[in-house]
């Protein structure tokens, strides 16, 4: 036989997959986010996308051409870093935005740095806070059908209630990548698959609502910690940003010392610091550390860990409960304790605290409502309509609060419902509506008014909110309609004006539906 | 979940290929070439010289000290001569050429059976190490040397390797499946050592047939059982076969017996008792010809010497139209690469896997940049930190790569290399260093005697 036969040291065998068969199933895994995103913001998203991949795989492609490196462009990391990049952007983002932000996550991040597997910190999520810090108006505005307002965490930070469902699924607003059950999957998937490390997206989930749960003031309430789940982009910071592989340690200890990091910086963030944003920056602290992770944290073979010695010696294994450290248990326990017991203060103060909040708001509620000594919260109906854009036909108005008013012989004598327009010529404009037994509006009060002045703040005086008191109408118009419900709106301030009927007709509609239609 | 150890891979098995194969007699018909060096320790010292006459199970060449071993003859012919020839390390090596008659007659008493409870516990080594026997799992160590440990009483595990985790390879399953009651036998043999001990048979569980067949063997004998084991690489390798069988993970610097374990492959039990039941030395052993190169893949009783090619030959040679790129002697994880197939079988040579396609050149194409993924660290079965031992070494780091890193502990199997998705050549960069360091040391001490 003449053949020649090659010569090598083992193995001899390789498995298929490689580096673009990772990236690929990454991309893949973040299809059913994206698809989302686009279902529920339109084609913009879309363009945010392809625009976003583009420019990645572009600039990974002209920098090898120009600067003579072997072609890396079809390797898919490029590919992977567009595709997070636009998942951390609205649809509405300027398309310069996601071009920017590729470009500096490519070039500066990843290339000057010596391109794959040598970048130190998340390439997308460090381009997404370079597009954060440079354009802070176009990267904060979100928008939901078209109307431009709070996000879900935003609101979750005010202390207010969301719709969690809403959250999970999608559509509640917020970055293209916002489907927590689409995210959700994915990261599951990619788990499930062993493409990416379960030490790290479970220790940042777990690390983050331990804080959360410790510090966060609400205790282990599910629906809190829902809410702060599904916000974000935790997920996606837990599934596809941390995970990330060059930028996270090596040993299964590190990760999850690293996750741990980012899940509690993360929740720090959200606690006591601005909530927008917080795992972006978590997730590029904790990339920081891993230098130094992969330093300290090496674990030593099997054979020279705790108990391999006592093995090798003949002994027989302890059980389970002496193996695990006294220390861990402690702390094991302890948590559990803390944790219940503020899960637990929380629940038996919850009332309290609401009742507190009442009387403090006793003030509002009695200035549209001036009969009522005492007032109930009508908390559950409000939770029914709470974090959405309330009904349709009242721009993007939004139902705070409802109570019913007693008198001092514990006869109902009315409601107060507040009500807030985010539609207002300078921002939100939030007021009380009291409603009469009988259904007729009593006046309006306004909590939150900055007009400008001498116009918009004009709706604050008589000659405008006195329009409303006495009138048993379904809804008002402005400048419109006759008799009752013709409202004349303040001049030069149509927008103000239109704001204050559309929050005042939204707070009637609450009354008529939910709390008399029920009642 | 079947018992196993921690990391490894999942191989494509590729076993279909011959394990259908019953184990046949492979009569060879050329010459026979016997190096003198088929074990770990001392090479035999040559008894014969040329224009002898020699016998099947005439001894060759006798033991050169307590840690070598003794060469049979597999033919009856005439010595031709003792000369170096190309052997399977690529090496030139001294060798006992052997001119075969095709007569194979037997050497007096060899091949006589005899009772094995005639045999006192104490002459049981001395058999095991009159016949040659060595590890046939592929490692060569003589088996005699194990079986004399410090303290036998200390020895709690006598481990049958029948795992049988490398792809490709067969012989050891079809020897289960055919011959599982001379396995137990000679396992029985082993356990008369060590009272204190209990036999495990460990398969892989993708071989339900072999699982059956030797419990079967061992039913009714009380200190020995079979134990099914995860179908995962290295599973066969001994740190990885003792920490399923008996929960211990333990050092390199230690041997087995240490932490009160011995493993011998199922090819040697099997050894043990024809030496012991038919005063028959190590003069052949089961073999895989497999392959996708080969057309027609088979398990053979093949005797040492037996030239390689010649197997190749016999069974109906290379598929038409393919091109050999690689051949390994035993499988594509921990084989050697054969530059010659002129070569003759050795007694740890459990296999030659004839590939057309070789995974090493393919990698060395489509190597990139480390991604720092970490499916090295997932999947060592020592628990060693791969990407960090590669950059130590890149690097330079030896004290760093030794001290901090234990990298002298790696077990050379492979799974690090074959999963990595960037196609680095991490096992092969570790054996080198391990072969630096262990030089360096080497020097100093000398440097340090004089």
């Amino acid at each position: 036989m003449s053949t020649v036969l090659n010569l090598s040291s083992g193995p001899h065998i390789r498995d298929r997959r490689s580096t673009p068969f990772l990236m690929y199933v990454v991309a893949l895994a973040l299809l059913p986010a994206a698809a989302v995103g686009v279902w529920v913001s339109g084609l913009r998203a879309l363009w945010v996308i392809l625009t976003s991949v583009i420019t990645a795989v572009g600039t990974e492609f002209f920098y090898d051409k120009l600067m003579g490196k072997p072609d890396t462009w079809r390797d898919g990391s490029a590919l992977v870093t567009g595709l997070l990049l636009a998942m951390t952007l609205s649809a509405d983002t300027p398309l310069y935005a996601p071009i920017l932000g590729s470009l500096f996550a490519i070039l500066v991040v990843k290339c000057a740095f010596g391109g794959l597997g040598k970048n130190f910190i998340n390439p997308a999520l460090t381009g997404r806070c370079f597009l954060l810090i440079s354009f802070p108006n176009a990267m904060t505005s979100y928008s939901v059908d078209g109307v431009t307002g709070a996000t879900p965490l935003a609101q979750l930070a005010a202390g207010n209630v969301v719709n969690v469902t809403k959250m999970f699924l999608g559509t509640a607003g917020g970055v293209i990548g916002s489907c927590t059950v689409a995210l959700l999957i994915g990261g599951l998937l990619l788990w499930a698959l062993d493409i990416i490390h379960g030490q790290i997206c479970f220790s940042i989930l777990g690390g983050f609502v331990l804080f959360l749960g410790l510090f966060g003031g609400k205790g282990f309430d599910p629906g809190f910690l829902a809410a702060h789940l599904c916000g974000g982009g935790v997920m996606l910071a837990a599934f596809f940003m941390a995970t990330d592989y060059v930028t996270s340690p090596v040993s299964r200890l590190g990760q999850t010392v690293y996750g741990l990091l980012i899940g509690v910086l993360g929740a720090i963030f959200r606690v006591f610091g601005t909530a927008a944003d917080s795992f972006s920056y978590a997730v590029i602290i904790g990339n920081l550390f891993v230098p130094l992770i992969d330093t300290y944290i090496i674990p030593k073979p099997y054979a020279f860990r705790k108990g391999a010695l006592a093995a090798q010696n003949g002994e027989v294994k302890p059980p389970l409960s002496r193996r695990v450290p006294k220390p861990v248990i402690a702390l094991a326990l302890i948590t559990l304790v803390a944790g219940l017991a503020l899960s637990g203060t929380y629940s038996l103060t919850k009332d309290a605290i609401e009742e507190q909040k009442r009387a403090a708001n006793k003030a509002a509620y009695q200035a549209v409502c001036p009969d009522a000594e005492t007032f109930t919260g009508l908390d559950d109906k409000v939770a029914k309509v709470s974090g959405d854009v309330y009904g349709s036909g009242f721009g993007r108005v939004t139902i705070n609060e409802a109570v019913e008013g007693f008198d001092a012989a514990g006869n109902s004598v009315g409601y107060a419902i507040s009500a807030t327009s985010a539609e207002g010529y300078d921002g939100n404009i939030t007021l009380y509506v009291g409603v009469a037994p009988d259904g007729s509006l009593r006046s309006i009060s306004f909590t939150e008014l900055h007009e400008t002045p001498g116009k918009g703040m004009l709706c604050d005086e008589p000659a405008f909110k006195d329009q409303f008191s006495g009138k048993n109408v379904s809804a008002f118009k402005i400048n419109a309609g006759s008799g009752d419900e013709k409202i004349d709106g303040v001049t030069g301030a149509t927008v103000s004006s239109r704001a204050v009927v559309n929050a005042v007709n939204a707070a009637l509609d609450f009354y008529q539906t939910h709390i008399k239609g029920v009642n | 979940m079947n018992k196993s150890f921690q990391g490894g891979v999942h191989l494509p098995e590729q076993k279909e290929l011959s394990s259908g194969s019953p184990l046949r007699w492979f009569q060879t018909e050329g010459d026979m070439v016997y190096p003198l060096s088929q074990h770990i320790g001392k090479p035999a010292r040559p008894v014969v010289k040329k224009g002898d006459s020699v016998l099947v199970g005439s001894c060759l060449a006798e033991a050169d000290g307590f840690v070598s071993a003794p060469v049979f003859c597999g033919c009856s012919g005439t010595v031709k001569a003792i000369e170096k020839r190309r052997v399977i390390s690529g090496a030139l090596a001294d060798c006992i050429i052997v001119e075969n008659d095709g007569a194979f007659t037997m050497a007096e008493g060899v091949g006589e059976a005899r009772d094995l409870s005639e045999i006192s516990n104490s002459e049981i080594p001395d058999i095991v190490q009159r016949a040659g026997i060595v590890g046939l799992g592929g490692a060569g160590f003589p088996t005699h040397v194990k079986l004399r440990p410090k303290d036998p009483d200390s020895i709690r595990f006598i481990i049958a390797n029948g795992a049988e985790c490398e792809p490709y390879l067969t012989c050891n399953d079809r020897l289960m499946r055919e011959y599982g009651d001379g396995i137990a036998a000679g396992l029985s043999l082993v356990l008369r050592l060590f009272p204190n001990a209990q036999g495990v048979i460990g398969i892989e569980d993708n071989k339900p047939e072999a699982i059956a067949a030797m419990q079967k063997a061992v039913a009714g004998e009380p200190r020995m059982s079979v134990m099914p084991l995860q179908t995962k690489y290295p599973q066969g390798g001994e740190h990885s076969l003792i920490r399923a069988v008996a929960g211990i993970d333990y050092p390199v610097a230690k041997l087995p017996a240490d932490v009160g374990c011995i493993v011998e492959n199922v090819g040697t039990l099997y050894a043990i008792w024809r030496a012991a039941a038919f005063r028959e030395p190590l003069f052949s052993h089961c073999f895989t010809l497999t392959g996708d190169a080969v057309k027609t893949p088979g398990n053979y009783f093949v005797r040492e010497g037996t030239s390689l090619q010649e197997i190749i030959d016999a069974s109906g040679g290379l598929k038409e139209g393919v091109t050999l790129k690689k051949a390994l002697a035993g499988g594509p994880m921990m084989g050697f690469a054969i530059s010659d197939l002129s070569a003759p079988v050795q007694k740890t040579t459990n296999g030659l896997t004839l590939l057309c396609e070789d995974g090493s050149e393919l990698a060395l194409k489509k190597q990139t940049a480390c991604l720092r993924c970490g499916r090295c660290t997932t999947v060592c079965p020592t628990g060693l930190l791969p990407e960090l031992m590669a950059d130590a070494a890149a690097k330079g780091d030896y004290d760093r790569y030794e001290k901090k890193l234990y990298g002298l502990e790696c077990v050379s199997c492979g799974s690090c290399s074959y999963i990595c998705p960037a196609k680095r050549p991490l096992t092969e960069t570790f054996k080198a260093v391990k072969a630096e360091i262990l030089a360096r040391r080497r020097a100093a001490q000398e440097g340090g005697a004089k």
